[in-house]
């Protein structure tokens, strides 16, 4: 500093300074300015005063919650400096407030309440001028507000000297509300001048970084904020809390975050962002809920009922507040739990952007904190996010959790969860996979995996080694020992259907048996370790004993769905068709939109009461489809044009899926004239060509919109699809049985209008050709379907029929003993089989064919007992 | 039960039919001082062979008819013990029981899931987003979004239907029950805020009981009515623990969370992910925060201290925040001396705070065309692109105001950069060599920021680049010619161009 600064300059300087909180700077400033003018000398004081007690401050600062600690000598120099400025009288008004402020303060710094608060009363706070002033006075306007509060909480109400005007009020009730009420004030005016301050103060800042050429140095030290702002800032609101006054402190809380943030205040956003949010997901619920831009209600169930009446609006004013958010289609919040998702989002921004990615050991401290930060946010995220049924939306957040969570098995696990639940189960068997690493004692994690494996994934291979995880575990998996053995049941069970080879089969359901009693065993109370071990004993043809574990199950679990719906298929396979439908009709009574109960009723009906019967069921069907999937959603529900997105790419799937094997061939049940009016199904739910392109994709929207919000039993956005095709399906059947080929090829064509390429619609269009008696048609729709799928049993029988007719023995027998080969509990394909070989005359090995096919019709279900789904 | 109650409950039986409708709202409001009445009610309610059950179900359904909130809530905060009486008999196969209560519930579903025309209501609330101004946020200053699929599905603000359409129901059946149940827990839960300290008692009893009967842990709570499993639903659960949540928090620390306990011990038999995920969510969220039990001073636990402001993470730290300021070295130079360089991370990011920007700057654009290239790497390459745009906006704004505002994908290139940089130039090599040039291009036009001596960017480079059809790196790179300007507020214009296969 060589050059002499001009005198304005020199203030402008020590403004700045002061405002910068660069306290060290003074003492030279203060020299060159009383070497300019001595009448600069008491202005000197005050600034030598204010520089000495600030620095004091700052080398031992107060700590919240702790009372200051009385006179101390260092601060004995602050007094003098200030005494000489207050007493010689010379400074201008501005500069004698200045004084008495800090004069006040010292007083508080050591302990002197009553004497702080004489400062006070003599200054008034309430007339200093906020508008037009230095920034540096604004804080010290904040301060003196906030170290009053702190005073008039220290001193007892009682001392008449200083509580406010109205001291002479007897009524010590009424005078002490009153008073809570000023501290609150103090509090309140301090906080709101303090965000001006540091509004201002940053403006300041910014300007003077852009004027002044470029320092060395660190230019842009944060401001802190010292005791008593951050007191200031935050003693409104916990004292609001502290008495119970929720509805007080959630508005406290509003208006600190509706302040334009500036570096400073940070910090203090995010805790308080998060504890808002808190606040909304544990204390409030929808109906006590109002929008931070409306006047909170006079009386709500969130505050203290004992104090209820104090419910005070603000009653003070300033002439300058902070500068808030505004501006156009500010989105402001309209329910309890939208606030507390936009005030996670902030916060959880703030948190990722101080994630601490070192891992050397000096910063594991650090870490420690951004982590626990960020997790307390995340879990709040979690609960929000879970109310509502928005696991997408949760796992995109819960990924950008990751770069928290080397090691850190609850965000991993959580991870996993949410993918699990927002249906992405890929990545979540991936995530389960580290969350294994992680905690390998924990049974729950592999039997989570397992299920995603044999439900969506159909990872068979991966499923039995999760499920060998918790097998592994022993007595350890306590519970879960027996759900490991299930699982692993499943997967051999669901191996075994898979499997070509006969032999490979049978070892697959050996092993599933085992499992599955072994489960049984365990559990013994558990309705699905009998009902899973019955059906396996069922898909194995054993009926009586299948017979025996399904009543068990259902004792356990009167109105399974499952395990009626094979007790019905028990039955029908010991060829007790009444009693099987009665037993459907019973479930139906409890699940009466259950579709594989349906198709079995349509079955079963057309067995035992004709064919009229099991058309009135696909109708009945059809309409429980419209009404199911139906339900159009006005409000634009989804999440934008991604919505259309995926419903068009769902269409292009559409093409290429094809339907599942849903039923059995053939039906014995032979026609009458329908009664029926074929027109009448349609006009239930005609899904006809020229529309359909519209309406479905307006039903796959709403389809993908419901199934974001729900997760019940998660099927992909094509099932109503294919459920409304496999209507379509069996409806052709019951056609074709009552030889109507008109009717079962309409019925057909509208399945083939949603899956063309399906084996079960070729196979169907073969029938049909079967019985319009064009053999070469039939055979080219069944080697169609082959193409597609070359183990589709029923066809190869057709197929072998049909060569067998045609004469050519040798190719019809390689086509049924491959038949055969996918599915040695065909009766029908051995029957075929037995034929072509008496027509190739190998009577004997014809005979053991015909005993086979006979032997397994007595225990053939009217539907194979695999349509029941297996699922975890 | 008493005779005493019995009277209590024939009064309230009676004087609220000869109410006139004028007097219906005083009469609710006085419904709160009487205060044998309720725990009469919850008797009546508990014991299914009471005479008083029908006449009591009937009432309640009359108030929750009425339309007026606080008969409404007085009707409500029986939904946790209705539900309990319902549930155990259906378990234990005894119908008629509960025939008044399946009334009464079914009456309220059927009333709840329609407005006030008789539409199928829908509930529905705003997804917020960052990217759109808020009153307690402005996007510019929060920076960083993540520039993901669902970030940009989620660009607007969306509404999201959490609840509805439902259909008219008029019986329960095995397949509707938990549908119905999980609409009523919700309309509960919605009300939550007025429920009685009993009441929430009783979703808490409710919860543990639908939870544990019929297995191991019924011995661990001795709780010896039946006995049978109920089936519950996920979405049920999780319902059941907002509610416990709710009283957790509120007064009822040690039900509560027995209630959470069990709840999560079933959701982990059952394996239901959205019960487990909110579930472990609460429990870890109220891990530190110290409860108070049911006080009178405290009853609710929701307690503020004040925290310091300034943050608690050391300056030195390498943070996600200050990795982005970072200056990177030359990463093709051969003088990167010791690895200790790379643990180099000096702190860059004064100034970086928004708040310094220009009111009249004009955000960066970016510009997605669609133009057929013959290059057919698909998404990823388009994911490339959009990296390598990121980058480079990022550093045209980066040291002045837009450090903050680095993406993702940004992070993620920076951190390919350091991985790869020690390594020679890669060779060409499908994808990971995309990724590689680009860090290369990355850092060396980031070089050109820095110093304004570095060589042009090779050919060699631009050609790569151009052969993924990048055209964003050559425009980019026009902005850093030598001389850049840091106080200069232009907006890049970043172009990506989409493979027509996209």
């Amino acid at each position: 500093m060589t050059a002499r600064k001009s005198g304005s300059r020199l203030e402008t300087e020590i403004e700045r300074c002061r405002s910068e909180s660069q306290w060290d700077k003074i003492p030279e400033l203060v020299r060159q300015l009383s070497a300019k003018l001595i009448a600069n000398d008491d202005l000197g004081e005050l600034l030598l005063g204010e520089c000495k007690l600030q620095t004091y401050l700052k080398e031992n600062p107060l700590k919240q919650g702790a009372s200051p600690r009385g006179p101390r000598p260092k601060l004995v120099e602050v007094r003098k400096h200030l005494t000489a400025a207050l007493d010689r009288g010379n400074l201008k008004a501005d500069y004698l407030q200045e004084v008495s402020l800090l004069m006040a303060k010292l007083c508080y710094v050591e302990g002197e309440y009553r004497d702080a608060l004489g400062h006070y009363s003599r200054v008034n706070l309430d007339d200093l001028q906020l508008g037009g002033a230095p920034v540096y006075r604004l804080s010290m306007i904040a301060e003196a507000y906030a170290t009053k509060g702190l005073c008039l909480e220290k001193v007892p109400a009682a001392s008449p000297s200083l509580s406010n005007k109205n001291t002479g009020s007897p009524s010590s009730n009424r005078s002490t509300t009153d008073r809570d009420q000023e501290i609150i004030n103090c509090y309140e005016k301090s906080g709101d001048i303090a965000l001006l301050y540091l509004q201002e103060a940053e403006k300041a800042l910014s300007a003077g970084i852009q004027n002044r050429s470029p320092k060395p140095g660190p230019t842009a030290q944060d401001l802190e904020l010292g005791y008593f702002l951050e007191t200031g800032l935050q003693r409104a609101h916990v004292i609001h809390f502290k008495n119970g006054n929720l509805t007080q402190g959630v508005g406290r809380f509003r208006e600190i975050l509706r302040a334009v943030e500036n570096r400073t205040t940070q910090s203090l956003r995010m805790t308080i962002a998060r504890q808002l949010a808190e606040i909304l997901l544990r204390g409030m619920c929808e109906q006590s809920y109002w929008s931070p831009l409306e006047d909170p209600p006079t009386v709500s169930p969130l505050d203290d009922p004992t104090r209820q009446g104090h419910t005070r609006t603000k009653n003070y004013s300033l002439s300058r507040r902070p500068r808030v958010y505004s501006g156009e289609n500010l989105f402001c919040p309209q329910e309890n739990t939208e606030e507390a998702l936009l005030l996670l989002l902030i916060s959880e921004s703030m948190a990722n952007r101080d994630a601490v990615l070192s891992r050397i050991p000096e910063h594991n401290n650090d870490r420690i904190i951004s982590l626990q930060s960020a997790s307390v946010v995340y879990d709040l995220l979690t609960i929000a996010l879970g109310r509502r049924g928005q696991y997408e939306m949760l796992s995109e957040c819960l990924e950008r959790a990751m770069k928290f969570a080397f090691e850190e098995f609850h965000l991993w696990y959580q991870l996993a969860l949410s993918l699990m639940a927002a249906g992405k189960s890929a990545r979540a068997v991936k995530v389960l996979k580290e969350c294994i690493r992680l905690k390998p004692d924990d049974p729950t994690i592999p039997l989570l995996a397992v299920k995603l494996c044999i439900g969506p994934l159909h990872w068979l291979d991966e499923g039995e080694c999760f499920g060998k995880i918790v097998i592994d575990m022993g007595e350890k998996a306590a519970e879960f020992r027996a759900k490991g053995f299930l699982a692993i049941g499943l997967v051999y069970s669901l191996k075994a259907t898979d499997a070509s080879l006969r032999s490979t089969q049978e070892e697959y359901q050996r092993k599933a048996l085992g499992a599955f009693q072994r489960a049984q065993s365990l559990s013994p109370t558990d309705h699905l370790a009998a009902f899973y071990l019955a059906l396996q004993l069922a898909v194995s043809r054993q009926i009586p004993e299948a017979l025996g574990y399904v009543r068990q199950a259902l004792q356990l679990q009167g109105d399974d769905v499952h395990s009626l719906h094979l007790l019905a298929l028990l039955l029908s396979a010991q060829k007790h068709y009444h009693d099987a439908l009665n037993i459907i009709e019973m479930a139906l009574s409890e699940y009466p939109e259950n579709f594989n109960l349906l198709y079995t009723k349509v079955k079963l009906e057309s067995m035992c009461r004709g064919p009229e019967e099991a058309l009135l069921t696909c109708k009945h069907m059809l309409q429980i489809w419209k009404s199911f999937y139906n339900l159009t959603n006005p409000s634009d529900s989804g999440r934008g044009s991604s919505l259309l997105d995926r419903a068009l790419a769902d269409r292009r799937q559409l093409n290429a899926m094809t339907l599942p094997d849903f039923s059995d061939p053939d039906t014995g049940g032979l026609l009458d004239a329908n009664t029926l009016g074929f027109s009448s199904m349609f006009s239930v739910c005609s899904v006809h060509a020229t529309s359909i392109a519209a309406s479905r994709v307006e039903q796959a929207l709403s389809e993908v919109a419901s199934s974001l919000q729900s997760s019940a039993p998660k099927h992909g956005p094509m099932h109503p699809w294919m459920t409304l095709a496999q209507i379509w399906l069996h409806a052709a059947e019951v056609y074709t049985g009552m030889s109507k080929p008109a009717e079962a090829s309409a019925c057909t064509q509208e399945a083939s209008n949603l899956f063309p390429t399906s084996h079960n619609v070729l196979y169907m269009r073969g029938q049909i050709a079967e019985l319009r008696g064009n053999i070469d048609e039939a055979k080219r729709w069944y080697e169609e379907a082959l193409s597609i799928n070359p183990t589709h049993v029923k066809t190869m029988q057709r197929l072998g029929l049909i060569l067998h007719q045609l004469q050519r023995y040798s190719l019809s027998e390689k086509v049924l003993r491959d038949a055969v080969q996918v599915n040695s509990t065909a009766h029908d394909v051995w029957n075929s089989l037995g034929e072509v070989l008496q027509a190739q005359g190998n009577a004997a090995a014809a005979t053991e064919c015909f005993l086979t096919a006979l032997e397994l019709e007595a225990s053939s279900p009217i539907l194979p007992f695999t349509i029941i789904p297996r699922a975890l | 039960m008493l005779a005493m109650d019995q009277g209590v409950v024939e009064d309230w039986l009676s004087e609220y039919k000869t109410l006139h409708e004028s007097a219906v709202s005083t009469y609710a409001a006085s419904l709160k001082d009487k205060g044998v009445l309720v725990p009469a009610l919850y008797k009546v309610i508990r014991e299914n062979y009471s005479d008083f059950l029908e006449p009591v179900c009937h009432q309640l359904f009359e108030f929750y008819r009425s339309g007026e909130p606080q008969l409404q809530r007085f009707t409500l905060q029986f939904l946790p013990e209705l539900l309990w009486s319902l549930l155990s008999a259906s378990a234990a196969r005894d119908p008629h029981t509960s025939g008044c209560i399946e009334a009464l519930l079914l009456g309220i579903y059927n009333l709840e899931i329609v407005d006030k025309d008789g539409q199928s209501k829908i509930l529905s609330f705003t997804v917020p987003s960052l990217s759109k101004p808020s009153v307690y946020h402005e996007p510019s200053a929060i920076g960083s979004i993540a520039l993901t699929e669902g970030a940009l599905a989620n660009h607007g603000l969306s509404r999201v239907v959490y609840s509805g359409p439902h259909l008219q129901r008029e019986t329960f059946t095995a397949q509707n029950r938990f549908d119905v149940l999980t609409f009523l827990l919700l309309c509960y839960n919605a009300a939550l805020s007025y429920m009685t300290a009993t009441s929430l008692q009783s979703i808490c009893q409710l919860s543990s009981r639908v939870c544990i009967c019929g297995y191991p842990r019924q011995q661990i709570r001795r709780y010896k009515g039946i006995s049978t499993r109920l089936t519950v639903t996920s979405e049920f659960l999780v319902q059941l623990i907002t509610g416990i949540h709710y009283a957790l928090c509120n007064g009822e620390v040690e039900l509560g969370s027995k209630a959470l306990d069990d709840v999560l011990y079933r959701a982990q038999l059952e394996l239901f992910p959205e019960a487990l995920l909110v579930g472990n969510a609460i429990k870890s969220s109220l891990h530190g925060a110290a409860l108070k039990s049911n006080n009178k001073e405290g009853a609710r636990s929701i307690q503020v201290e004040i925290t310091p402001t300034s943050s608690r993470i050391s300056r030195n730290a390498v943070t996600s925040l200050s990795i982005r300021g970072h200056r990177w070295k030359r990463h093709d130079a051969v003088d990167l001396g010791s690895p200790d360089e790379l643990m180099d991370i000096s702190e860059v990011d004064e100034g970086v705070w928004p708040g310094g920007m220009g009111p009249d700057m004009t955000p960066p654009t970016i510009t997605i065309s669609n133009s057929v290239t013959t290059l057919n790497l698909g998404a990823k390459a388009m994911k490339k692109c959009r990296l390598g745009g990121r980058t480079n906006k990022d550093k045209e704004a980066g040291p002045l105001t837009m450090g903050r505002a680095a993406s993702e994908c940004a992070e993620l290139s920076v951190k390919r950069l350091t991985l790869t940089s020690s390594q020679s130039v890669p060779k060409a090599g499908a994808l990971t060599s995309l990724t590689r040039t680009a860090s290369a291009v990355f850092s060396r036009s980031f070089e050109q920021v820095v110093s304004s001596n570095a060589p042009p960017t090779s050919n060699h480079t631009a050609s790569e680049v151009g052969r993924y059809s990048c055209s964003l790196q050559e425009d980019g790179l026009g902005y850093f010619s030598p001389a850049v300007n840091h106080k200069q507020q232009r907006s890049p214009s970043i172009s990506v161009h989409l493979g027509s296969d996209l």
